[in-house]
């Protein structure tokens, strides 16, 4: 079991390498923004998710453009695992909850 | 917002090392990325973005530093879940806070802050009386002071200084620059216990030959005008005529006695002048003491009177009545400011309780939507001590987050008011943002965090929880009890806001009744310039007159100017100096008191429009030798000789004047001039001929046709063009005199006004708040009421009866401690009394009016609703 937050942080890095301000905007465009965490409560997370092997930092720059001063994180072998693992429960929960009418059924294209 | 960055900086400092070296600067780049991003999306985002981001700080340093109390963490989330109502209780509490802190730090300055003298508590400030002059505190007499120092005993030493600052003019590389120098007696360092950083002060025997030999200069002159040059001990240096030789550079920030001190210079007096009446009748020394080791200021006081009444016998032509006394250094440098900070800092404490009341309200709101929570928490288990422990924590946290913003606030604001204007804050006394303010405003804030608290805090142990539970599932509608507690609070705030508002009025209409008076001299259109002529190059008398006909004439032959003229001292800025005199012809016995004393030309009155009321101005066949002539204005007139003519009547400046005095015929009456401020009444003043009684320096008043400030280039080059190496000391337009007379009556205004607003405004909201409320819980009813054909005025009618009631004993509450409490104005209001009826009508009627209207618009609102709607929904 990890935090929405954490999962969230994973998923932003799942693509590409950002740096603090680029997972909150990321986050922003996924959820809207009042639901992106506080500074505070970001670092709080990616401290204890460096900690526990999750992400690293990362040395490459995603472009020139980026600024270099700026540290980058990346998800681990361990972080990209723990982000799979959590995504499957997840859509067997949402498989779920879709069997018993809380969610409409799928539409694929 | 800079300010929420600043705080989260101080909040990062909070947390555990390792934290901060590693993310303390990405955090912060982070922070200030959202913020640029918010502040683009307008003030309410920016200020939205401020207080989760603070409330997300605190609480992350609560996760990372485990083991803070849970309240504290419950407290922060409550901040983060309800972030409008946390930045409302947290702005209101940020406003009185910051205004206290404001307020605090210019009485820090004042009556706390260490001087910046050795030992500063052993100094005491000593001071001349004369009960028939109305002289209290006044200037000393040099023989006297000697006395003193020498026949006391209770001293270590007596020193002394003029107030006012010489301008001397010094001339390097043909540039002519002015210096404020001091005169000062040689032992006026040692009895400060001010050393000097390079070389030496003065010694006590230089306070007798040594003006024109040595001079000492202040640490800002040093380093801006001669480099810092190490070298310049030892130097000399033509200053005015004189060689001086620089013995010294004081250490950074001595400027005493004046904010303008650039150089000190001995008095310079020679050992003979004591044996000379005028060195005990002229009184123009200010005394300073330090008292001598182990010796109290009552026995000083007791062996200084002693001496004092020994010189009235030995003195009798001088000393009959004069008395003498003394009080600490620290009362006479704030002597003039004490009243109106005092009052300030009371105002900005019925302030902080307005602002409190305000939050307590809301927060009662806030309880009464969360008394269901409480109840729950209490049914399971949470004793009602710790229910009220955690609503306590919650206000303590916002009180302390709201203290943080207003010493921020406050701070800011009290240092560009300084900027702004002159607070009087002078070289001895200094703003700083120290421990104590710091800790002043946060102790401030716990006591409000504490006093808005405990009332929710209390209602929850108060409440029945059978009660509240069984009240069903509407949120929880506050039952009769606490809308009493609402009601009180309202009626409060309103009080307070009442108080404020009338101190604010009155001092409005005194600032207004001064504004109105008539000075008594033109104030558009006139600009004055101040220089001294240097005495090296105009050492004759003939000179100098020569010098001022011509400077007269040249300006007067520009058609940019009208009419010029010259005063030794501009009105509206003090007096000079004043003495007795005697008429011709007048008893032995009758004297005439403090007559004030200034020189004129008839420029001077014609620029300024002052009216010839009878006789004649001066004019050209007044001639430097005499016979010698004067005018007097209309107090001196009325004053000394009422029922008689005083033109063509000859005074001297004697207490038993002889035919060996000095003889003065008055030729003239002229309009009185206000020489202090507007709000003081003329005294009687004579005017000399500035021809007949000459000084090197003055101030020369142009009319002018166009804006008078914009004619300054073309005086200053019309000066230099008659005497390059003649700077000009000080240029003012009389208006900015005008205004600046009244300088300190407009910033105790301005405060009183804007604390007046936001208290006005304060119980506006907090009358809304309530009234709204009450609309809303009664929702229901009023449905029934309107759905059953009342009218909307009926309605109306019932919920103005209850949220007016609570206005009115606010209303009444607050008139009587007004009419208590306005009293401590009274000193500082002009031509109005502080229980003025039309000031107290005005103002409750525009409280009753404010209030009024917060009450009728949720009343209001109420019966626009559709029944039919309410109805369902509850």
């Amino acid at each position: 079991m990890i935090t929405p937050l954490t999962y969230q942080i994973l998923l932003t890095l799942a693509s590409a390498d950002a740096h603090g301000y680029g997972i909150i905007k990321e986050i922003e465009e996924q959820t809207g923004a009042s639901s992106a965490p506080t500074t505070g409560a970001l670092y709080l997370a990616l401290q204890r998710m460096e900690n526990e092997g999750l992400i690293e930092e990362s040395l490459r720059r995603p472009g020139p453009e980026d600024d270099q001063r700026r540290r980058y994180y990346r998800l681990t072998r361990r972080g990209r695992a723990t982000a799979r693992e959590e995504s499957a429960r997840l859509a067997a929960l949402v498989a779920v909850a879709r069997r018993k009418n809380l969610l409409p059924a799928r539409v694929d294209a | 917002m800079r300010l929420t960055e600043w705080l989260l900086g101080a909040v990062l400092r909070l947390a555990p090392r390792w934290f901060t070296d590693r993310y303390g600067d990405e955090f912060l780049d982070t922070h200030r990325a959202r913020a640029d991003q918010a502040a683009r999306s307008g003030p309410v985002a920016a200020a939205r973005l401020s207080v989760r981001e603070l409330a997300g700080g605190l609480w992350a340093i609560a996760r990372l530093r485990a083991g803070v109390p849970q309240e504290f963490r419950f407290a922060l989330r409550v901040l983060w879940r309800k972030p409008g109502y946390a930045a409302s209780c947290i702005a209101v509490l940020a406003l009185g806070i910051g205004a206290n802190t404001a307020i605090f730090s210019a009485v820090n300055a004042f009556f706390f802050r260490p001087l910046p003298f050795a030992d500063a508590q052993r100094l005491v400030m000593l001071y001349e009386t004369n009960p028939e002059f109305g002289w209290t505190g006044g200037l000393a007499a040099p023989a006297n002071v000697l006395d003193w120092r020498e026949q006391v005993g209770a001293f270590a030493d007596v020193a002394m200084y003029t107030e006012f600052l010489n301008r001397v003019t010094y001339v390097r590389d043909g540039e002519p620059a002015l210096f404020g120098a001091a005169s000062v007696s040689g032992n006026f360092f040692s009895v400060l216990g001010a050393r000097a950083a390079l070389g030496r002060t003065f010694t006590w025997e230089e306070t007798w030959q040594g003006r024109d030999a040595v001079v000492v200069l202040s640490h800002d002159l040093w380093a801006t005008y001669f480099g810092a040059d190490p070298a310049i001990v030892g130097r000399t240096l033509q200053i005015g005529i004189q060689n001086l030789e620089v013995v010294g550079v004081m250490a950074p920030g001595f400027t005493f006695p004046n904010d303008e001190t650039q150089l000190w210079q001995p008095l310079g007096w020679a050992q003979e002048n004591r044996r000379e009446v005028w060195f005990r009748r002229a009184h123009w020394v200010r005394p300073i003491a330090r008292l001598a080791p182990g010796v109290t200021r009552q026995e000083a006081d007791a062996r200084l009177q002693a001496v004092v009444g020994r010189l009235q016998v030995d003195y009798p032509q001088t000393n009959r009545v004069m008395g003498a006394g003394m009080m600490p250094l620290r009362s006479f440098l704030i002597r003039e400011v004490r009243k109106p900070l005092l009052i300030l800092l009371g105002a900005v404490g019925l302030l902080l309780l307005l602002a409190c009341a305000n939050v307590a309200n809301l927060s009662l709101v806030r309880a009464a939507e969360r008394s269901q929570e409480m109840a729950v928490r209490q049914a399971l288990g949470a004793g009602p001590v710790r229910v009220a422990r955690l609503v306590l924590t919650e206000s303590l946290v916002m009180a302390v987050l709201g203290g943080v913003v207003g010493l921020g606030l406050g701070w800011t604001g009290v240092r560009a008011a300084a900027e702004l204007t002159s607070l009087g804050i002078t070289g001895a006394t200094s703003l700083a943002l120290d421990a104590r303010v710091v800790g002043f405003s946060l102790v401030v804030a716990v006591a409000s965090g504490i006093l808005f608290g405990l009332v929710p805090a209390l209602r929850p142990a108060g409440a029945g929880l059978h009660g509240t539970l069984s009240e069903g599932g509407r949120g929880g509608s506050p039952g009769a009890a606490s809308h009493r507690t609402a009601g009180t609070l309202v009626a409060i705030e309103v009080a307070l806001a009442l108080l404020l508002a009338v101190g604010a009025g009155l001092m409005l209409r005194s600032f207004w009744l001064t504004r109105q008076v008539d000075p008594g001299f033109r104030r558009d259109g006139v600009l004055a310039v101040q220089f001294t002529v240097p005495s090296s190059r105009y050492q004759e008398r003939d000179n100098v007159l020569a010098f001022y006909d011509r400077l007269a004439e040249t300006l007067e032959a520009r058609q940019e100017i009208e009419r010029a003229g010259v005063i030794g001292q501009l009105p509206l800025t003090g007096t000079s100096w004043s003495s007795v005199f005697q008429a011709r012809g007048w008893p032995p016995e009758r004297v005439g008191h403090e007559i004030l004393h200034r020189r004129a030309d008839r420029g001077y009155f014609e620029a300024l429009d002052i009216p010839l009321v009878r006789g004649r101005l001066f004019d050209p066949s007044d001639r430097p030798d005499g016979p010698f002539v004067v005018l007097i204005n209309e107090t001196f007139a009325r004053d000394h000789f009422p029922g008689e003519d005083p033109v063509g009547q000859r005074i001297a400046y004697d207490r038993a004047a002889t035919d060996s005095s000095t003889w003065y015929e008055i030729i003239g009456i002229v309009g009185d001039q206000h020489q202090v401020s507007p709000s003081l009444p003329p005294r009687a003043e004579v005017f000399e001929n500035r021809n007949q009684d000459w000084r090197r320096t003055n101030w020369v008043v142009i009319r002018t046709r166009a804006e008078p400030a914009s004619e300054l280039p073309l005086v200053r080059s019309l000066l230099r063009e008659l005497d390059p190496l003649i700077p000009i000391a000080q240029a003012r337009t009389l208006q900015d005199v005008w205004r600046d007379s009244m300088a300190r009556e407009q910033f105790v205004l301005t405060l009183l006004s804007v604390f007046g607003g936001v208290a006005l405004l304060l119980a506006a909201v907090g009358v809304y708040g309530v009234a709204a409320q009450a609309a809303r819980q009664r929702t229901r009813e009023i449905g029934i009421r309107v759905a059953l054909g009342a009218a909307g005025s009926d309605v109306i009618r019932l919920m103005l009866r209850r949220s007016l009631g609570m206005v009115g004993l606010g209303l009444g509450t607050g008139l009587a401690a007004a009419l208590v409490g306005s009293r401590v104005l009274s000193t500082v209001l002009y031509g109005v009394a502080p229980h003025d009826p039309v000031t107290l009508a005005a103002t409750v009627t525009l409280l009753a009016a404010a209030a009024g209207l917060a009450c009728y618009l949720p009343a209001w609102r109420a019966t626009r609703m559709d029944p039919v709607r309410t109805l369902r929904e509850s």
